[in-house]
């Protein structure tokens, strides 16, 4: 019997908001499924067009960035700066030729792990329906 | 070339557009201090991101295969010639490449 494809998602979470967000939700015991890898960086406005990039060439199937709400980022401005660049990820991605709904900008909020979980739920469904990332081998369903 | 490696190699080309200084600059800015409206600068920022992408793949090939033909560049990125052409034209401008001899009466190009 053919294993069930089991997406992975790399998710960018900013330190102040949505890491804190992914963090009550463990602690709340929300449950969501495990195929996220959580990298916490300081702000989303440090995450570079280049990371996310990197990420899908290395086989993610799905990027996840996650910041505080517009007008909520302790740095004032990175999480506009992100979503600036967020739209020149998606068109980058389009004239590569690598669906654009792998990638996805999210705002949570520290007391919202509740929310966390439920996009991850979410988010894990969507790539499982969008199939395997085509960088991936054939032969390495995972 | 795979359709797998066919978008690995034009994957790389966009992360190395996206780390060079010209793709950076129009990017990086704000477009309350450029003064044209947001749906030319959009246009502006997307062919420029096109182009970048492209003439990375380019690069990139030259790199990996050493001094290329037009002809041998349009079957290694999927690109028509007059594309390659318009590209090569302004990458020579700009100093990145530069003509090596000749391969069946055609310029072959290399990396400076």
């Amino acid at each position: 019997m053919a294993e069930e494809f089991e997406p992975l998602i790399v998710a960018f979470c900013c330190n102040w908001c949505a890491y804190a967000g992914a963090d009550l939700a463990g602690t709340s015991r929300f449950e969501y499924p495990p195929n996220i890898r959580i990298v916490r960086v300081m702000c989303t406005g440090r995450i570079d067009t280049t990371l996310v990039l990197e990420s899908l060439r290395l086989g993610a199937d799905g990027v996840l960035i996650a910041g505080c709400h517009p007008g909520d980022c302790h740095y004032q401005r990175g999480n506009y700066m992100m979503e600036k660049r967020f739209s020149y990820i998606r068109k980058a991605l389009e004239t590569i030729g690598i669906e654009p709904r792998r990638v996805r900008l999210e705002w949570i909020s520290a007391s919202e792990g509740g929310k966390f979980a439920a996009l991850v739920r979410e988010m894990t469904q969507q790539i499982k329906d969008l199939g395997p990332s085509p960088f991936r081998p054939a032969n390495n369903p995972r | 070339m795979s359709e797998r490696e066919f978008l690995a190699r034009k994957t790389r080309a966009a992360i190395d557009a996206f780390r060079s200084q010209r793709l950076r600059w129009v990017t990086g800015r704000s477009q309350a201090k450029v003064e044209i409206d947001e749906k030319r600068y959009r246009q502006v920022v997307d062919s420029i991101m096109h182009d970048e992408v492209e003439r990375h793949m380019l690069i990139g090939a030259i790199k990996e295969k050493g001094p290329l033909t037009v002809e041998e560049l349009s079957q290694l990125t999927d690109l028509h010639p007059s594309t390659i052409v318009k590209h090569i034209i302004a990458l020579r401008y700009n100093g990145v490449i530069s003509e090596a001899g000749e391969k069946n009466k055609q310029y072959l190009y290399r990396l400076l």
